[in-house]
């Protein structure tokens, strides 16, 4: 296919559409590392913690035929399983890092043994019937060209994404719960001393992150693919941590570098009609993580160097006007 | 006995005991719930690696790739570096060895040695990157270093689909290895004991990469303990700001700790092309990604016990490998117990809390040891001083 036909195809509505669908499993999670990393728990258990419930979805929806069923056992074990880390850290006091490192293990493991055992298949759930979310079309807009394509027909967990987003934001910022949180993760010890239950306030934030972590894994086994496979998440839940930093752990800033990322996503899948070597196309959304994070602590480091310069002008200002005085 | 119970040494190995024996429990729960002969299973799991001469062998090789790793891990992780990138460095190191074995027209004794010298260069360059980004950017080794690997394995599966894999070839694997290429049997011919040797080299693929192996540890040991640099990383390890006010070049010992942690997994990967499979294969680190990091925690990242904690997970996998095939219980249960395993032996709070239950119903005080604990490392990643 020549090289014309992709480029048209990657300015079109349709891609626009997939950007944002391929982003949400990507924009859920980052919110949830967000919360945790706010909080001072930098929570690396999001890739385990997003195959353990997209797993929990297809697998409850399949045997009651229920989505509504499957994406509640979803959410519920993902939480539990984000509670682990909550509990290890927190209060057995396991490293943070190690304990991330061996929930995602366990829930490698564990869900190919899961799948094995109920289907005696380990790549994937195909033999199962398991659910799907239903997607909205939204009344007008999706009359309006251009516009609708890209607004109405996505699933449920795209226009959560959006919202999600905002309410975060309303949370981290607008909220005493949300302000506590911040002061816990910006200095403990200075947030203990008027009152605030640390531990407390970063459980609360380990099991948010839990939350929004699963409604991640379920938008990737239930709304983006229908069934489940052996590792689905890809290093997303990781690409979401880098999301985190790359948007200045802003909410928004979150959500636009978690749509950086989808964008690197979908035009690798494009690129695929091209013929290119496979592998080359399937690295980009990873080299883009690589240099991502690069550019980003670049930039942090100007910020750090302009803030000390003026800084020290000030002071050499205010120094000069007390001398002449 | 209290004074028994409170020394470190005793107070590991009691948990590592600890752990592993819940985490094996556990899994016999798992199996008895799933399978239909748990019995069966278990025994495969626990009893499969002796049963049969070849067996015993898959249960050295991959010890063998699991020490190198876990010397990998517990270098970096002793500085409180967390970089998950030996899966990466592994893969790379396996490609150039494969690359030098098949092609460089060069005797044995000369291409063997530059193999696993470019096996290591490898390893120490792409661990190189995330160690510059960290030191000196700042960047999340963790997400750096799983990026890397996946474009390690991608380029790997490149060069082997579109150059290595001669072109008729149904399979995507490269040619054997020719003899000049492969590590050699680490059975020397002693005159007398040429039947016990062919049956070893028959049967096993345990090959020099064994002493080698007790090189490394030595050398990591040494390196560790015994030379100003080892001192400097674990003294970052144990507190990056005390390190810096030491006057310690804290940037360079970041990006070195990771570098030659990544010598050691090349020289894993090295052993896994030119001593188990002999050739180069899709997926080759298929299964290894995570678990240099159980046997240096086993260990407490401390080199001379890495082999040893090697060997007793080489034999759960291994164990793992013969349940798959002869039971209805499949191999992933393992990386369940692996996960239990982490978790209950970096749980600082388990043995101390057990400890002092203990002494309380005994009538003493109840002042036991401190908790030992982690020096906190995520918060520290999040400023960037000069």
């Amino acid at each position: 296919m020549p090289i014309q036909v992709v480029l048209r195809s990657i300015f079109s509505a349709l891609f626009v559409a997939s950007v944002l669908r391929i982003s949400t499993p990507l924009i859920l999670p980052a919110l949830g590392g967000l919360i945790s990393e706010l909080a001072g728990v930098i929570n690396i258990a999001l890739e385990g913690i997003m195959l353990v419930a997209a797993f929990t979805g297809v697998i409850i929806s399949a045997y009651t035929h229920s989505v509504v069923l499957g994406v509640l056992a979803g959410i519920v074990v993902g939480v539990l399983f984000s509670a682990l880390l909550a509990l290890f850290h927190l209060y057995l006091e396991t490293d943070i890092i190690l304990a991330g490192i061996a929930l995602n293990i366990m829930a490698t493991g564990g869900t190919i043994f899961l799948l094995f055992t109920l289907t005696g298949d380990k790549g994937n759930s195909s033999s199962l019937a398991s659910g799907a979310v239903p997607t909205i079309h939204l009344p007008f807009i999706e009359d309006i060209p251009f516009v609708g394509t890209v607004v109405s027909g996505h699933n449920i967990f795209t226009y959560l994404a959006f919202i999600l987003t905002w309410l975060v934001a309303v949370f981290l910022y607008k909220t005493p719960l949300g302000t506590h949180l911040r002061a816990v993760g910006e200095n403990p010890a200075a947030a203990a001393s008027v009152g605030i239950n640390v531990k407390r306030t970063q459980t609360i934030a380990i099991l948010l992150s839990g939350f929004l972590a699963s409604l991640g894994g379920l938008s990737l086994s239930m709304a983006y693919l229908t069934l489940f496979q052996n590792s689905m998440t890809a290093g997303r839940g990781f690409i979401a941590l880098a999301a985190v930093y790359l948007g200045g752990r802003t909410p928004w800033g979150t959500f636009l570098a978690a749509i950086v990322f989808g964008f690197a996503d979908a035009l690798s899948n494009q690129l695929g009609s091209l013929s290119i070597p496979p592998q080359w196309v399937q690295m980009i959304p990873y080299a883009a993580t690589v240099v991502a994070l690069v550019a980003y602590n670049i930039r942090k480091r100007a910020q750090a160097r302009e803030r000390a310069r003026k800084f020290q002008e000030q002071q050499l200002k205010e120094l000069e006007a007390a001398t002449t005085k | 006995m209290s004074r028994f119970l409170d020394s470190p040494t005793v107070r590991s190995i009691a948990r590592v005991v600890l752990a592993t024996t819940a985490a094996l429990l556990l899994g016999f729960v798992i199996t008895w719930l799933v399978s239909d002969d748990p019995i069966g299973a278990y025994k495969a799991l626990l009893l499969g690696p002796v049963s049969r001469l070849n067996r015993f062998g898959d249960w050295i090789e991959e010890s063998i790739t699991l020490t190198f790793l876990g010397l990998a891990v517990a270098l970096v992780f002793k500085a409180e570096q967390f970089s998950l990138g030996q899966e990466g460095q592994m893969v790379l190191g396996a490609l150039v060895a494969g690359v030098v074995s098949l092609f460089v027209p060069l005797p044995a004794y000369f291409r063997i040695p530059l193999a696993l010298l470019a096996a290591m260069t490898a390893g120490f360059l792409w661990g190189l990157i995330p160690g510059y980004l960290k030191a000196y950017l700042d960047a999340n080794e963790i997400v750096s270093t799983l990026m890397l690997n996946v474009l390690a394995v991608k380029f790997y599966e490149y060069l082997l689909t579109y150059y290595i894999k001669p072109p008729n070839a149904g399979y995507t694997t490269s040619e054997k290895f020719p003899v000049e290429g492969v590590l050699p049997s680490f059975f020397p011919p002693i005159p007398g004991l040429e039947n016990l040797r062919r049956t070893f080299v028959n049967q096993t693929n345990i090959s020099v990469a064994l002493y080698l192996l007790i090189v490394a540890t030595i050398v990591v040991y040494y390196l560790m303990y015994r030379t100003p640099f080892g001192y400097e990383l674990r003294m970052v390890g144990a507190n990056i700001k005390f390190a810096r006010y030491g006057g310690i070049n804290t940037k360079r010992v970041i990006m070195l700790s990771m570098a030659i942690s990544g010598i050691l997994a090349g020289l894993a990967g090295a052993h896994l092309a030119m001593g188990i499979h002999r050739k180069l294969i899709l997926n080759i680190q298929y299964g290894l990604g995570f678990e240099g990091i159980v046997v240096a925690i086993l260990a407490r990242n401390n080199p001379l016990a890495i082999p040893f904690t090697a060997l007793a997970y080489g034999y759960l996998r291994a164990g793992a490998d013969v349940m798959e095939r002869t039971s209805d219980v499949s191999r992933e249960m393992v990386l369940v117990i692996q996960g239990v395993i982490i978790l209950l032996v970096t749980a600082e709070r388990i043995l101390p809390v057990v400890q002092k239950r203990v002494r309380a119903r005994r009538g003493e005080d109840e002042d036991g040891a401190p908790p030992e604990t982690l020096p906190p490392a995520p918060a520290a990643a999040e400023k960037g001083e000069d």
